[in-house]
């Protein structure tokens, strides 16, 4: 605050008179745009977990968080009590298996990301500042993924950590665990962009955050709940075609794909396709939505 | 390098909406007034200069950069008032103009110290911690004005800075406008459909209308005198009048006022003699100024 100082004192030593020191200029360094995307990127990962908002607002984020790790937490001390006890929870099944509350929070947060912007109108002043429209459309896309990332890998951290830390043995349980450890990043990475991308897409398209909400939690329960009664009611192909309207099924094949095994939770293991598919959906997914969010912001009134 | 530069510089929505048909002109330095009615196309040229819409046809430049290439090197150097709401009523006045700051460029240290200065330019102080969604319409315009300021801009783009205020809270922005333009030697361009407002606060006038220019000069010599003596008397208007124009000069009737041309000294004589002469009770005389509003009314005459 180098520039009030001098205020300051001269009220002082002035006993109650203020002496206005007239405008200031600025003639230090300007950022230009990549210091503007990188702010907007900040502000934005702060904005999903609500740092600086009210306590209303962090509770979602924050109790998704909370409701995320006591799974873990749990697990932990389970296999810590009882080693030989078998774990509900595991590296492979774990985001599958809580893909609801993870549902929730993308839900909730994506369109706190964006429709604010929208619906008062900030975004005339985004744009005129020294960013592009494509910029801020990346710059929010980086956020969430990020948002997304850090609270599905915070659990899976968990229990990296406890199984490592609670063992007899901390330098060889370190050493059992960390062939692990692309699992323990890589699944969440894999949860995170495709989630990030498909969330915002919905959510770039309206300023209304109620509706933008609702879209997203619409696409994936009705889209979960299509699956499980298709997957009941028909057989063969057409039970595996139905599978992919589950949002979490390509997910888990990707992850069961690039860093994992096959878990009996999910349909995955019982389909009959080969592991690349589900990846390819799920590239397709996000490319798709990113493409759309990107055009919407380059058309949007500001 | 004149400040703004238009060259034949067109807007269509549509194949139907012409806001801008042309527009060609140059602009230097100061406090610019752009006047025209609703609809003149005074928001599509802001948005032009900002690089916010894309021109049809033609080309224009800010501070001597290109808008339709170099946009965001224009916008790090270009502070932007919205007519409409445009802030987010969760965020504090600091909070807010803060982020703004280093959404232009500033470094996180440098945009806090700026936010604190301008804030206090534009006179909010306790309730800047606040959020935005308590404040009345002029603490949110003052808000406005403010994350226009915070980076210290060369050009400041203003459209209806006064939309929605009362009188009090008009007088108070046109002064903190003034203010920042004359001490702080902020080029600024107003855009508003009061000519009143224009007229209080402005050194130069472009006046637009239906998206062609209409008017580009200083704002003196839209009020200079125009050599028109103003003779109002309680009644015999016509009377005397007509006496004058039988001694050979050019006077009309406006009401109870007659209205004559001052090439010269001479005629006040004349005047005088011819009131004493028929006895008429003289109201008062005085020099005639044009008004901003003669500019658009002469037009009007022009069309019709």
């Amino acid at each position: 605050m180098t520039g009030s100082e001098p205020a300051v004192a001269a009220r002082q030593s002035a006993s109650g008179a203020i002496y206005d020191l007239g405008y200031q200029g600025y003639d230090g360094p300007r950022l230009g745009r990549r210091a503007a995307v990188a702010t907007l990127f900040w502000a934005s990962l702060r904005a999903a977990f609500a740092l600086g908002r009210s306590g209303r607002a962090k509770i979602v984020p924050w109790g998704i968080t909370a409701l995320l790790l006591i799974p873990a937490g749990v697990t932990v001390a389970i296999a810590s009590l009882s080693p030989r006890a078998p774990a509900a929870f595991d590296y492979d099944n774990f985001l599958f298996n809580l893909s609801t509350l993870i549902a929730i929070f993308v839900a909730a947060q994506a369109p706190e990301l964006v429709s604010s912007d929208q619906r008062n109108r900030v975004l005339s002043l985004y744009f005129s500042h020294a960013l592009e429209r494509t910029d801020y459309a990346l710059a929010k896309l980086a956020a969430l993924t990020a948002a997304i990332f850090l609270i599905t890998l915070a659990p899976m951290l968990l229990l990296f950590l406890g199984r490592v830390l609670l063992a007899a043995d901390v330098v060889e349980a370190f050493g059992d665990e960390l062939g692990q450890l692309p699992q323990v990043i890589g699944a969440p990475l894999i949860y995170a962009i495709p989630l990030a991308a498909f969330s915002l897409a919905i959510a770039a398209f309206t300023p209304r955050r109620a509706y933008a909400t609702g879209a997203i939690i619409a696409v994936f329960l009705v889209g979960a709940a299509m699956a499980g009664i298709l997957g009941d009611a028909t057989s063969g192909p057409l039970r595996d075609l139905s599978q992919l309207a589950n949002a979490f099924v390509p997910l888990d094949g990707t992850r069961d794909w690039l860093v994992g095994d096959p878990i009996p939770d999910s349909p995955v293991s019982r389909m009959d396709y080969p592991m690349w598919v589900f990846g390819a959906e799920a590239l397709a997914v996000t490319l798709i939505s990113a493409a759309a969010t990107v055009w919407r912001y380059r058309g949007v009134e500001a | 390098m004149p400040l703004i530069e238009a060259r034949a510089l067109t807007k269509r929505y549509g194949s139907h909406v012409t806001a801008l048909d042309g527009l060609t002109l140059d602009v230097e330095p100061g406090i610019i007034g752009l006047v025209g009615a609703n609809g003149a196309g005074k928001s599509t040229f802001l948005k032009i200069l900002l690089g916010l819409l894309q021109p049809t046809s033609g080309g224009a430049s800010v501070l001597g950069l290109d808008v339709t290439r170099q946009g965001p090197d224009i916008r790090q150097y270009v502070g932007y008032l919205p007519e409409h709401d445009c802030l987010p009523p969760d965020l504090s006045a600091t909070e807010f103009v803060t982020h703004m700051g280093r959404m232009a460029g500033l470094p996180a240290g440098a945009a806090r110290e700026r936010t604190a200065e301008v804030l206090r330019h534009v006179g909010l102080y306790e309730e800047r911690y606040r959020p935005i969604g308590g404040y009345s319409t002029g603490m949110k315009q003052r808000v406005k004005l403010a994350q226009a300021l915070v980076h210290d801009p060369k050009l400041l783009l203003l459209d209806e800075p006064t939309n929605g205020l009362d009188p009090a809270g008009r007088d108070e922005m046109l002064g903190l406008v003034k203010r920042t333009g004359t001490e702080f030697g902020i080029a600024t361009v107003v855009a508003s459909h009061l000519l009143g407002e224009i007229e209080r606060v402005c050194t130069f006038l472009l006046a637009i209308d239906n998206g062609k220019l209409l008017r580009a000069a200083p704002i003196a010599s839209f009020t200079e005198r125009t050599g028109t003596l103003g003779v109002e008397v309680e009644e015999g208007a016509d009377a005397l009048a007509a006496r004058l124009v039988e001694r050979g000069l050019d006077a009309r009737v406006e009401g109870r006022t007659v209205l004559v041309d001052v090439p010269d000294e001479r005629p006040y004589d004349m005047v005088r003699d011819a009131v004493a002469d028929m006895g008429l009770a003289l109201v008062r005389m005085e020099q005639r100024r044009h008004r901003l509003e003669d500019l658009f009314r002469a037009d009007e005459e022009g069309a019709a």
